[in-house]
C-alpha cells in the first residue's frame, strides 16, 4: 500500500509526544495521576477528575473491530490508486474495564476484509511512511 | 427553560433556484434568498435589525451580507462556525435574540456553492483540521459518507438493521420529491435501483447519499405579535434545543450512552426540546429529519423517540414514514432528492407544511412540525426546532 500521497498527520501541542511514541513503534496512551483514567486521544486535563497530572504508560497493542468500513469513493485524487481500502474503528483493550472508551482508528493489514467481524480481536502493527511519519494500523490477532 | 416558547415565529422563507452549479456567488444566493424571504413576509430590507448564519469557511458572513443589502443598522448578528449540527440552532438562537428585545426581525440564511466550489465530500481538497483529524486523515479517513458509513456499521451489527431498511429512505424521499418541483431529483426510484446503485463508503450506497447542490434558503423570524400582522398566518417557534458536548472520543461516563455509538446527541436534546414545546412525539405530525444520508434519518427516528432503540430499520419498513403514514418524513424530499442546504431547507419546508402551502405534497392538518440537524456524529452536539401552526 502506498502512503506516500496521504494527508499527514499534523500533531498539536498535547498528541505530539504519542506521535513521537509511535514513531519509535510504541503505543501509548495517557494515565491520569488523579484517579487512574486512561486517556486517548491527547489532553492535558482528566475530563473524570480534572487532574493535569498524567503519565505516558504503555498500551497492550490489542483490540477489537467496533466498526468499518470499505471505502470506494476517492475523496483525495491522490489516494485514486488505493481504492478500494478499509478503515476500522478499534476499541482497545486497555479500556475494556473502564466502560471501553478507548478507540482508534486504523487500516486493516495483513488480513482481509471479507474475515472482518464485530469484535474480531486485532493487534497493532506500526507502518514506516517515511523518514518522517508512522502510522498505527491493525492485523487480526494471533 | 421554555420562556421563549411560542414568543417568536417565522414569518417568511425564501429560496434560490437549487442547481449543481449557480454560477454566482455566495453572497448574490444570499442576498437573492433574503430579498424572496422579506417579499415572502411582506417586509423590506428596511425592517431588518439583525442577520444569522452558520459556515464553515464557505459562506458569505453577516457583516458583508447586510451592507450588501443595505440594511440600516445591524442590532445583532450570529456567524456561528459549525455545520450541518448547528443550522437549526442559528433560527432557535435568533428567535431567542427576538424574545430577549435584542432584535425585532432577524433573516437566518445558509448559502453554498455545495457543489461547484466547496464539496462537502473533500473531493479536490484535503481534510479540515479539527481537533480528531490527525488520527483519522492519514488513514484517509475524513470524509461525510466515510464517518456515516462508520456508525451506520456500527447500527447493523447492533440490531442486524439491513441495507433495504436504509434503502427505503432513499426510495421514500424521491417518491415525495417527486411531488416537489424545487427538487432536484424527480425520477422516481425503486429498492432494486438503489441495491443497483455503486459504493461510496460500504455499507452506504450512491443512493444513500445526499446530493452536493449550490444554493441558499433564508428564513424571516420575528415575535408572534409582529407576525400576525403579516403576510402569512405565522408558524410559531414552540421549541429550539441545541447543544451537546460529547464526540467519539469524550470517553466513558460523559457520553450520551457510555461509547455506544448507535445513540447520538439527538437522544440527550429530544427530553429538553420537547420539554420546552410541551409536545411530545405522539403529537408530531410531520418530521423534517436530516437525511446527510439514509442511516442519520433513521438513527434519528429512534433518538426522536418515534420508534425504540434499535426499532429504526423495522419502522421504516412499516411505512411509517412515507406519505400518508403516522409520520411522514421528509415531505420535500430532503437533501436526498430536493437538495442540499445543510439543514435550512428542513426548517422551511415545516414552514410549508405547517402554513398548508406544501401543494401535492401537504399533510393534511399538519399542526406540529419537527425539523433536525445532523445528530453529532460530526462535530460533537445537534440542534433541532418544533414549529406549530398559530393556534
Amino acid at each position: 500500500m502506498s502512503l506516500a500521497q496521504r494527508p499527514r498527520p499534523e500533531p498539536d501541542r498535547d498528541s505530539a509526544p504519542w506521535w513521537e511514541a509511535v514513531r519509535r513503534h510504541e503505543l501509548t496512551v495517557q494515565r491520569c495521576d488523579g484517579c487512574g483514567t486512561l486517556r486517548f486521544p491527547a489532553r492535558t486535563v482528566c475530563n473524570r477528575c480534572r487532574s493535569r497530572a498524567y503519565a505516558w504508560v504503555p498500551a497492550r497493542g490489542t483490540g477489537r473491530v467496533y466498526s468499518w468500513v470499505v471505502n470506494h469513493q476517492v475523496f483525495m485524487r491522490s489516494m485514486a490508486d488505493e481504492v478500494p481500502f478499509p478503515v476500522l474503528l478499534v476499541r482497545l483493550d486497555d479500556g475494556a474495564e473502564q466502560g471501553d472508551d478507548l478507540l482508534m482508528y486504523g487500516n486493516l493489514t495483513g488480513g482481509d476484509v471479507a474475515g472482518l467481524r464485530p469484535g474480531l480481536p486485532v493487534e497493532a502493527v506500526f507502518v514506516d511512511f517515511d523518514e518522517e511519519t508512522t502510522l498505527v494500523q491493525w492485523r487480526p490477532a494471533g | 427553560m421554555g420562556t421563549f416558547r411560542d414568543r417568536t415565529a417565522v414569518a417568511g422563507v425564501g429560496y434560490t433556484p437549487f442547481s449543481k452549479d449557480s454560477g454566482v456567488s455566495t453572497l448574490t444566493l444570499a442576498v437573492d434568498a433574503i430579498l424572496a424571504a422579506l417579499d415572502d413576509a411582506g417586509l423590506t430590507v428596511d425592517d431588518v435589525d439583525a442577520l444569522a448564519t452558520h459556515r464553515v469557511g464557505d459562506s458569505t458572513p453577516p457583516w458583508v451580507v447586510a451592507p450588501a443589502l443595505g440594511v440600516p443598522e445591524v442590532s445583532w448578528y450570529l456567524d456561528q462556525f459549525g455545520g450541518g449540527s448547528v443550522s437549526h440552532s442559528v433560527v432557535g438562537q435568533a428567535a431567542m435574540a427576538v424574545a430577549a428585545g435584542v432584535a425585532e426581525t432577524v433573516v437566518c440564511y445558509r448559502a453554498i456553492n455545495a457543489r461547484s466550489e466547496f464539496r462537502m465530500g473533500g473531493t479536490g481538497r484535503g481534510p479540515a483540521p479539527l481537533f480528531d483529524t490527525q488520527y483519522q486523515a492519514p488513514y484517509g479517513y475524513f470524509a461525510p459518507p466515510q464517518q456515516f458509513a462508520m456508525f451506520a456499521r456500527a447500527h447493523m451489527n447492533a440490531y442486524g438493521t439491513t441495507h433495504e431498511q436504509l434503502g427505503r429512505v432513499a426510495v421514500g424521499q424521491r417518491a415525495s420529491a417527486v411531488r416537489n418541483p424545487r427538487a432536484l431529483k424527480r425520477d422516481p426510484i425503486t429498492l432494486d435501483d438503489y441495491l443497483a446503485s455503486r459504493w461510496i463508503a460500504e455499507p452506504l450506497r450512491l443512493l444513500d447519499c445526499c446530493l452536493e447542490t449550490d444554493g441558499a434558503c433564508a428564513i424571516v423570524v420575528t415575535s408572534r405579535e409582529r407576525a400576525r400582522d403579516l403576510a402569512h398566518p405565522p408558524v410559531l417557534i414552540s421549541g429550539a434545543a441545541w447543544g451537546g458536548g460529547d464526540s467519539l472520543f469524550s470517553g466513558a461516563g460523559s457520553g450520551v450512552d457510555g461509547t455506544d455509538f448507535t445513540v447520538t446527541e439527538a437522544a440527550r436534546l429530544a427530553p429538553r426540546l420537547y420539554a420546552m414545546a410541551g409536545v411530545g412525539p405522539g403529537e408530531v405530525d410531520v418530521a423534517e429529519i436530516y437525511d446527510c444520508f439514509t442511516y442519520s434519518v433513521l438513527v434519528q427516528l429512534e433518538d426522536y423517540g418515534f420508534c425504540a432503540k434499535g426499532e429504526g430499520g423495522p419502522y421504516i419498513e412499516s411505512g411509517a414514514i412515507l406519505p400518508g403514514g403516522e409520520l411522514p418524513v421528509n415531505t420535500h424530499g430532503g437533501f436526498l432528492s430536493e437538495g442540499y442546504v445543510h439543514g435550512i431547507n428542513h426548517i422551511a419546508e415545516a414552514v410549508a407544511q405547517l402554513r398548508g402551502t406544501a401543494g401535492d405534497r401537504q399533510v393534511p392538518g399538519a399542526e406540529v412540525a419537527l425539523s433536525t440537524a445532523q445528530p453529532g456524529y460530526v462535530l460533537a452536539g445537534t440542534s433541532a426546532l418544533i414549529l406549530r401552526s398559530d393556534p
